[in-house]
């Protein structure tokens, strides 16, 4: 086993694999930023080595800075997590050169999987079926046009090397395609540094199904079933669950082994992630991209298959053989997880950076909050916004949802605006508990929601709601009470001080009298 | 037996004490009341909604009037700006964050729910501000959302704009967001550059 890893990312994920290598008696290491001195999964590492400044550019991303400090402290291996250099194969290929284990699949398999319009084309050669576009980068805005009159609107620009929805637009018509072009170009170049962009037809009402593989260095190959991620905004997943509410077996498996094609064709090794397309009528599944990492809604997996992907990911690096075969994988019950952001629901999800001042994480049975942070913590401008992830278990899809809906109402985060009084109205909704998921989803339910703002409205307010207004008045006022009280008492500070001074040389002199004598 | 003599000793002794010194919960208690016996009269804006409330906290106990409504609360402090409400059985716990510097708001959770409250003082004349319209008709500020940094300007000044038309864009947090007008006029003042760090509230551009 190994004895050290280095983790080469900061937040949530930093401290669900830290929790991995403690299991496994693994001492872990982090790497933190100036913006992370004070941060959770520094504090909770063995050692931590300060890699640069706030700017992710300068620090997470910083190749040799992360090798050094992995060399410098000793570890034998290092673990990307998810996002920065997670699926940067130059990452990979400098780590196996400095004679250190990635936590991952091989540079090669990286670089076929990781550039989306590569990926489309092994999956092709593959016999795997993709939603029809370009193969290549777009070279300029003319061949986009080109492009998109060529298979009709409405078409999706994608990041090449993206993910996590940056640099990715939806074009409904021509009008809007410069603008859009640009944006996405600009955005990809931001967030990836590399500014290119392709395009394929967009799938109208489509569900977000992903497929988690695992494979070893000795060719095995197994699936761990899917995760429904149709609800997203922005292109970015909030709510992800296993199964899905489709919950077929025929489909699962048939999905499962074009996932496995896939991952065979590029000989990956380690965990991974096929996500497809499905057409909610036909159930037609169309390859979209494959991500050469752990993803962020790996929980859900967990939850319901039992499996610790990242304990698993770490046996792999190691080269021993998968710890379990296709046939021992059953999935129990059913899984889901909301992302909890820093951000605004009511003002369209604006980032809401700031200090966390209260925080109540929720509990109880079958409930899982991975967090990266505590009360007193930073949410800076400098990361994503994610500050935890909560799912919940269920033997079905309505009992899960139960748990999910007590656990957000116990969530209780101070300072900072969150998404869960979005999730609080989610979990609540007939659309959803119903298991009619499209990634349109958000958008129905915004329209929903704004309807039922207005009806609210014009009823009378009931007397519970008042008398929690009035609460909320009397709170300010008590508050505001107490820092006249301390006002009132600071002007009085200085003569209170001499006095004081007096009892204490008096009670000083007495205590050294009793201590000498 | 000579156990029990002596707690009674001791017992007599610490009522004796307590009769010549009272407790210093005592003291804390005829501050408060010395302090607060009065009522005290302020108005409490709630999410726009004005009620008068006057309210008198003696220790734990605290009675307040909102609008006619008569409340006897036991008022406990958790934490800094967190409050227990109980009243008639029913447990309020209130969380108090400030909502914006800018605009002296406070946020107040109750439970799951969540107002904006802004109080003002009659006494103290200190009028908490309204919050800030963005567009008086006429004007119309173009304010970041949040800190972050301009990624383009996509306008000059003295440009005719429609409403909708994007004039400037933010990135914060790896997203790009594009600031849009919300009103057709034209381009009166650009205050940033692309490659601007700019902080929450400030004014980007302003259209007339």
């Amino acid at each position: 086993m190994f004895r050290k890893i280095l983790i080469a990312n900061r937040g949530e994920i930093a401290v669900r694999i830290i929790r991995a290598c403690r299991d496994l008696d693994i001492s872990p290491v982090a790497v933190y930023s100036e913006a992370d001195t004070d941060s959770l999964h520094v504090r909770l590492a063995d050692e931590a080595y300060l890699i640069g400044p706030a700017p992710s550019i300068e620090s997470y991303l910083r190749i040799e800075k992360i090798i050094n400090a992995a060399r410098a402290c000793g570890a034998e291996a290092i673990h990307p997590g998810y996002g920065f250099l997670a699926e940067n194969a130059d990452f990979a290929q400098a780590v196996l050169d400095a004679r250190l284990t990635f936590i991952g699949p091989s540079p090669e398999a990286m670089r076929l999987m990781g550039a989306k319009t590569s990926a489309r084309r092994v999956a092709t050669e593959a016999g795997v079926t993709v939603v029809p576009g370009t193969t290549e980068p777009l070279e300029s805005l003319d061949e986009a046009r080109r492009v998109a009159a060529q298979i009709g609107y409405p078409v999706m620009l994608k990041a090449s090397a993206g993910g996590g929805g940056k640099g990715m637009r939806f074009v409904a018509t021509e009008e809007e395609l410069p603008s859009a072009f640009d944006t996405a170009q600009s955005e990809a170049a931001a967030a990836f540094g590399n500014p290119e962009v392709y395009l394929e037809k967009a799938v109208e009402r489509p569900r977000h199904i992903e497929i988690q593989i695992f494979a070893d260095q000795h060719g095995n190959f197994v699936h761990l079933g899917e995760r429904e991620c149709s609800i997203q905004r922005r292109h970015q997943k909030v709510i992800e669950e296993c199964p899905s509410p489709i919950n077929d077996a025929a489909l699962r498996a048939s999905m499962g082994e074009a996932a496995i094609k896939a991952a065979r064709a590029v000989n990956y090794v380690g965990a991974g992630t096929v996500e497809f397309l499905v057409s909610d009528r036909t159930r037609e599944f169309f390859f979209l991209e494959m991500n050469t990492r752990l993803q962020v809604e790996h929980p859900v997996t967990e939850l319901v298959t039992g499996f610790d992907l990242v304990r698993e990911q770490i046996s792999v690096a190691l080269g021993e053989p998968l710890s379990f075969r296709q046939e021992d994988v059953s999935w129990h019950g059913h899984a889901i997880e909301c992302r909890v952001y820093a951000e605004d629901p009511d003002s369209n999800f604006l980032p809401s950076p700031g200090r966390i001042m209260h925080l109540r994480s929720p509990s109880g049975p079958c409930v899982r909050d991975d967090s990266g942070v505590e009360a007193g913590a930073e949410v800076s401008i400098y990361y994503d916004p994610m500050i935890s992830k909560l799912a919940a278990w269920g033997r079905t899809r309505s009992e899960a949802i139960d748990r999910l809906r007590r656990a957000l109402d116990e969530y209780m985060v101070g300072g900072i605006k969150t998404t869960l009084p979005f999730f609080r109205e989610i979990v609540r909704d007939a659309e959803f508990t119903n298991g009619n998921l499209d990634t349109g989803f958000i958008s129905r339910f915004f329209e929903r929601r704004a309807e039922a703002a207005l009806r609210m409205k014009s009823e009378e307010t009931d007397e519970a709601e008042t008398t929690r207004r009035d609460m909320a008045a009397i709170a300010a006022a008590l508050d505001y009470m107490q820092a006249q009280k301390q006002n009132s008492t600071g002007n009085q500070t200085h003569a209170q001080e001499e006095q004081q001074s007096n009892w204490r040389l008096t009670g000083r002199a007495a205590l050294h009298r009793r201590i000498y004598e | 037996m000579k156990g029990k003599i002596e707690v009674r000793s001791q017992n007599t002794e610490f009522r004796r004490e307590r009769a010549a010194k009272p407790p210093l919960s005592f003291i804390l208690n005829c501050d408060f009341w010395i302090l607060y016996s009065a009522f005290m009269k302020l108005i409490a804006e709630i999410d726009g909604e004005k009620r008068e409330l006057e309210i008198k906290r003696d220790a734990y106990s605290v009675v307040a009037q909102l609008n006619g409504r008569h409340y006897e609360i036991e008022a406990r402090d958790i934490r800094q700006g967190i409050f227990l409400l109980i009243v008639n059985g029913h447990a309020y716990e209130c969380r108090l964050n400030q909502a914006d510097t800018k605009r002296k708001s406070l946020e107040v959770s109750v439970g799951t729910h969540a107002y904006n409250v802004a109080l003002t003082d009659p006494k103290r004349l200190r009028t908490a501000q309204q919050p800030g319209a963005h567009s008086d008709g006429t004007t119309a500020q173009i304010v970041a959302p949040m800190p972050g940094k301009v990624v383009r300007v996509l306008v000059e000044q003295g440009a005719q704009v429609e409403a909708g038309a994007n004039l400037v864009v933010v990135e914060a947090m790896k997203m790009q967001n594009e600031m849009k007008s919300p009103k057709a006029g034209i381009v009166t003042s650009i205050n940033v550059k692309a490659g601007a760090t700019v902080n929450g509230g400030d004014v980007l551009v302003v259209v007339e």
